[in-house]
């Protein structure tokens, strides 16, 4: 039973963090209704941003996410004015196959000045700790404080789109760009903040998540795949959306390892030889399949 | 008869069009006669290879208009049912090559159906997750070797051995190869001018219209999606049979996926020629900077950053391809 508890916690704790991963793109797709598929690789580099500041200046890793958001957010424009801008003009293919470009770019890029190797944090001041709940719960403290400041982020996100000007210039340039227009909203520039907005919160995600996981080049793509599903099950576009199914998702990552605890547990002979956390991810692409062919909509969403 | 005769016929082409595939043609019958390295041959084969999946994925994604960005799962079916057939029942390519082309058939049959509910974005994705769930059951599987792969060991055979397509020479796989090749631009001149063919640019080019027509649009995208998926599991059998070695991560990762939608796009989705050009450019080029860049240079995954800037500047500037050029230069000149 407490391993059942245990494992719901942890869930729900990584959860919060992939949610905050989901939440730049199910923004950047609601704005401009296109698939980042480099939106892991942000990630990716502010998984890098995290462990290289915190490295050369010793600060703790958890008070490097300004650096880390700084990036990101200079990242996201960069990548709008220089490239999707143009591919925005092409068909459908053009912009899927374009992202995919950016996304083998950033990779390999890394790649060439970071070199392939796992790195990884050692020092800080939760890195190593952790709390016990009773009941045999234990909770890494560096997770508690990343999901705890992901809900933070999320929080500021969902106020910034609801309560302010430019928030509701957001949502104006997503439901209708020309309309948002005529009404004298810069869309481009808009278009231009909702990869900023996207960018940074990857890349925020990604210095958190560097608490607890080691990085190297090839990270994002797993990423990317759980930011889909989570969006997927969330509805395209709906940010209070990326959050629950952000919970949904840590959940169906967290339960096989509770399965395997099982079947070692009751020695259950035929259910040992074949390991369900080797499988922790299909079914988080599983989930994804059957979202999208029963409610393509997903659970919140408003785009069809 | 009717059949034999409409892919034979190529009249709808410009004479310089002919002129320019006969040479190539021609070239590619006699390449083996000039004194090259076994790298030319096995870049070669390569192209080969990859201009048979492109033209299996131009015809979903090119005349269909449907991104389909899952092909690889259907590779890594064709190179594993050969391989397992191959290795524990010593069962020949001749006969495990349909087979495997059933299997993935049928596969694509089964998430097809479901999968084509779906359009644009989603549907692109939602391939990309069924390709990536297979991947993850193959690594896991222990009956296909798992993570490790399988590996075909050439000493039990004899080769040359024409019936299970073990060779020692590269030269055997280039003429194989070749066949299919040319087998394979007479099936897509026929499909091009089929009834489904039609069909297929009409839901592209419109669906609602299409429909309105009684074109029943759900269907003709499956069966064509059955087509594509049987162009790439003829040709996976053969890399299973070329490489010898398959492992889940090179025969059905995403980048493979990704490398033959990208290579039809570059060349010219829906025209003939466009995966042919796509391949030649991408193959090579990929192939020798991996080669120049990578291997001698020592900086790793600079071939790819070209490679991704290619991809890029494509889809910002040219998102019809190389084909989309040149029909662009005609129009000028004729106007």
């Amino acid at each position: 039973m407490d391993i059942l508890v245990s494992s719901l916690f942890a869930g729900l704790l990584i959860g919060m963090v992939l949610a905050l991963v989901a939440l730049g793109l199910t923004i950047i797709f609601g704005v401009m209704d296109i698939v980042n598929f480099a939106h892991g690789e942000f990630l990716m580099i502010g998984m890098y941003t995290g462990l290289l500041t915190a490295q050369a200046t010793g600060v703790d890793p958890l008070f490097t996410l300004p650096v880390a958001g700084a990036v990101g957010f200079a990242l996201g424009i960069i990548c709008y004015y220089g490239f999707i801008k143009f591919v925005m003009r092409g068909p459908m293919v053009a912009q899927l196959l374009g992202t995919f470009g950016l996304m083998l770019f950033l990779r390999n890029l890394a790649l060439l000045i970071f070199g392939s190797e796992d790195r990884s944090l050692h020092h800080g001041v939760l890195v190593g700790k952790s709390f016990e709940l009773g009941m045999g719960i234990i909770i890494p403290a560096t997770k508690l404080a990343a999901a705890g400041l992901s809900v933070a982020a999320f929080v500021a996100v969902w106020l910034l789109m609801n309560r302010t000007k430019v928030g509701k210039a957001l949502t104006a340039t997503a439901l209708n760009p020309q309309g948002a227009r005529y009404m004298g909203i810069p869309t481009e520039r808009m278009n231009a903040l909702a990869w900023g907005i996207g960018g940074g919160s990857a890349t925020i995600a990604g210095a958190l998540i560097v608490n607890f996981w080691s990085v190297n080049p090839f990270v994002g793509l797993l990423f990317t795949m759980i930011a889909f599903a989570i969006v997927a099950l969330g509805g395209f576009g709906s940010v209070p959306g990326a959050f629950f199914a952000g919970l949904v998702v840590g959940l169906i990552t967290e339960i096989p390892g509770f399965w395997d605890f099982m079947s070692y547990t009751f020695e259950f002979e035929w259910m040992m030889d074949v390991p369900m956390t080797s499988f922790k991810y299909m079914w988080v692409y599983v989930a994804y399949f059957v979202i999208m062919v029963f409610r393509p909509r997903g659970l919140f969403g408003w785009k069809q | 008869m009717e059949t034999i005769k409409n892919a034979l016929d190529f009249s709808d082409f410009p004479r310089l069009d002919l002129t320019v595939a006969g040479a190539v043609a021609l070239c590619l019958i006699i390449f083996p006669l000039f004194p090259l390295s076994s790298f030319a041959m096995s870049t070669m084969i390569q192209f080969l290879m990859f201009a048979l999946y492109g033209m299996g994925w131009n015809t979903i994604g090119g005349y269909g208009g449907q991104v389909d960005l899952g092909k690889a799962q259907y590779v890594g079916i064709g190179a594993y049912t050969t391989a397992v057939m191959l290795i524990r029942w010593d069962i020949p390519f001749w006969v495990s090559m349909p087979i495997g082309v059933c299997f993935a058939v049928t596969w694509s049959f089964i998430i097809g159906y479901p999968l084509f509910r779906l359009k644009g974005h989603y549907f692109a994705i939602a391939t990309i997750a069924t390709s990536l769930v297979l991947k993850d059951i193959f690594e896991v599987w222990e009956f296909v070797g798992a993570a490790r792969g399988l590996e075909i060991s050439p000493i039990k055979y004899h080769p040359p051995d024409f019936l299970r397509l073990i060779f020692r020479e590269d030269i055997y796989y280039f003429y194989f190869i070749l066949g299919f090749f040319f087998l394979g631009i007479l099936y897509i001149n026929w499909f091009r001018k089929s009834r489904l063919g039609y069909q297929l640019r009409s839901i592209k080019d419109n669906e609602d219209m299409a429909r309105s027509l009684g074109i029943n649009v759900h269907w003709a995208k499956i069966k064509t999606y059955a087509i594509a998926t049987g162009f790439v599991s003829v040709v996976g059998s053969f890399h299973a049979c070329y490489i010898k070695n398959i492992e889940p991560e090179d025969t059905m990762s995403l980048d493979i996926s990704i490398l033959i939608a990208l290579m039809a796009m570059l060349g010219g989705a829906g025209s003939l020629w466009g995966p042919i050009i796509g391949a030649g450019i991408l193959i090579p080029l990929k192939s020798y900077l991996k080669e120049w860049l990578g291997a001698q240079a020592g900086l790793v995954g600079i071939d790819l950053i070209l490679y991704a800037l290619i991809i890029m500047l494509i889809s910002a500037y040219e998102p019809r391809g190389v084909w989309g050029i040149i029909e662009k230069i005609r129009r000028r000149k004729r106007a």
